[in-house]
């Protein structure tokens, strides 16, 4: 899959997860700039992105994340279909 | 040397005047400035615990590089000296904090099933301010493990921000991404930041000195005394105590945070209006917001991570285990490990009923406070702190037990009320003015030499002759 076919998927968990049709994902989106993005929904949006995409990640590289942009990456990397 | 004190101002005096005057614009000169006067601040505070300082900061200071260098080439090598540091970290705390209360409650629980057994207290020094400067060491490791920030090479920054004075007693404990860069920033004299300062410490002043230390004389004198007041005494200075706990608390990190700011620097938030919160969970996003927020970041996260695939069970032992880390956080005592875990345990309503998800936006009025159909719910919640206080304020279950038995027991009418009603007043102006005249419009066009006179005259008249210790210096 393309990352931006990849964005894509990830911001539609995004929009249903926080419940925010508004939400807009870029590469360089930082929890910072969606104001529902917190400690605890980021949880919910890892488990619903592992569910979408039937992968796991390990807990090291969720903790490594800084950005969108490395989400994809680790997404990416696990050459989802 | 506290720092609503007048050794303090002198102290204070001759590194403002050095720092701004003879190493202005000269970075690392200040820094080595910032770094003496931080261990000789520290030196009156707990002079014998300096060496523990020093060689932990040190040891940290050279696994961070070790970290940097290693997290690329080697991150099985990287990784395992993260653990060391961070377990050196745990371990000091372990060793100086809570040995003898582990020693007391084996042997008590040994005695308890019958075995005979004999503890022995060890007469270990508790350095002041461990609970803070270690949970900095720990953080700058899992930061540069994470990626998150480079290892710095300037020993002196590094240090400087470990000891930094105005936090190193009572925090807020800053974070090392935030902290060490301003450290390599030039620094010059901003009026306006050292306006907002100025005003701060003022603020500070006026909460500790005016606020908690009247509080402190009647709520001490009824909780310690409780079987004597019993009752509506009892009951009244049960709900005024979460009032003094903040107004110590928040006062000292008012202080601290004006301080850094004379300095040019921006300190981390410790508080945000926490009797505006509707619930628990808003509460503990508004009260000690330095700690708490270590805490979600360094152990519930990580634990939520775990058990993220258990729904709401995952979140709810998440909290459960990191709320009652921040109670024994507090001390080494069981009474602060029911008081975490009485927290955790109140957040599990907000868990399962779906609130920790749905956060409700907090609507302000024309004043900026919070819109009276709130009050309710605030008042809940401001119920629920209090009687969590009683178990951090008892050193055994049973003296807690005690004060509980007598909020339903002994004589009616308040004690020493003359003496109260005018601090309750203030409380009320405190609390509630603050945020207006952070905010509202029409109080802060007022020119700040007028506000700060007014409070500094209010300290004058109101204080007492004798300041208290700082509550958390004792954390």
């Amino acid at each position: 899959m393309e990352r931006n076919e990849i964005l894509k998927h990830v911001n539609e968990i995004f929009r249903d997860v926080l419940d925010n049709e508004d939400i807009i994902l870029t590469e360089t989106t930082t929890a910072d700039d969606v104001e529902e993005w917190d400690s605890l929904t980021h949880i919910q949006i890892i488990v619903a992105v592992e569910k979408y995409f039937n992968i796991r990640f390990t807990s090291t590289e969720i903790l490594s994340w800084k950005n969108i942009g490395e989400l994809i990456n680790s997404i990416a990397d696990r050459n989802v279909a | 040397m506290v720092v609503n004190s007048f050794s303090f101002l002198l102290f204070f005096a001759i590194l403002f005047a050095l720092y701004y005057f003879a190493f202005n614009e000269r970075t690392k000169l200040q820094n080595w400035l910032l770094l003496i006067a931080s261990y000789v601040f520290y030196a009156f505070a707990s002079i014998k615990a300096i060496p523990i300082l020093a060689v932990s900061t040190i040891v940290t200071y050279y696994l961070g590089l070790r970290i940097a260098k290693y997290n690329d080439s080697n991150p099985r090598a990287a990784s395992m000296l993260t653990t060391i540091g961070v377990c050196l970290g745990i371990g000091l705390l372990l060793y100086f904090k809570y040995l003898n209360f582990f020693i007391s409650s084996f042997a008590s629980f040994f005695n308890s099933v019958g075995l005979q057994c004999n503890a022995h207290n060890f007469n270990i020094l508790l350095p002041i301010g461990i609970s803070f400067f270690t949970f900095k060491l720990m953080s700058y490791l899992i930061e540069v493990h994470r990626r998150k920030m480079d290892a710095t090479t300037d020993f002196v920054a590094f240090a400087t921000f470990v000891a930094f004075f105005p936090t190193i007693l009572s925090g807020p404990i800053d974070r090392p991404d935030k902290f060490i860069p301003q450290l390599k920033a030039k620094r010059t004299f901003d009026y306006n930041l050292a306006k907002a300062g100025f005003n701060q410490i003022v603020w500070g002043m006026f909460l500790k000195m005016c606020i908690a230390d009247k509080l402190a004389v009647y709520n001490d004198s009824v909780l310690n005394s409780y079987s004597f007041f019993g009752g509506s005494s009892a009951l009244f200075a049960l709900l005024l105590y979460p009032l003094q706990m903040y107004a110590d608390f928040a006062g000292y990190s008012d202080m601290a945070i004006g301080v850094g700011k004379l300095l040019g620097f921006k300190i981390a938030l410790n508080f945000d209006y926490p009797f505006f919160a509707r619930n628990i969970a808003e509460y503990w996003r508004k009260w000690h917001i330095s700690l708490t927020s270590w805490l979600t970041d360094y152990v519930f996260i990580p634990l939520n991570i775990h058990f993220r695939n258990w729904g709401n069970w995952g979140v709810a032992i998440s909290i459960v285990v990191t709320m009652t880390l921040i109670g024994f956080w507090h001390g080494a005592n069981w009474t602060f490990g029911l008081f975490g875990l009485y927290h955790g345990l109140l957040f599990l309503p907000l868990v399962f009923g779906g609130v920790m998800l749905k956060r409700r936006k907090l609507k302000l009025n024309s004043w900026n406070l919070p819109e009276v159909r709130y009050l309710p719910a605030m008042l809940l919640t401001y119920v629920f702190v209090a009687i969590g206080l009683v178990l951090f304020r008892s050193d055994t279950l049973a003296e807690a037990l005690c004060i509980f038995e007598s909020l339903f027991g002994g004589q009616f009418g308040f004690s020493w009320c003359g003496n109260v009603i005018p601090i309750l007043l203030l409380i009320l102006l405190f609390h509630d003015l603050h945020k207006a005249f952070n905010f509202c419009p029409r109080i802060s066009k007022l020119p700040f030499p007028i506000i700060s006179s007014f409070l500094l005259l209010l300290i004058l008249f109101l204080s007492n002759t004798s300041t208290g210790d700082f509550i958390y210096f004792h954390f």
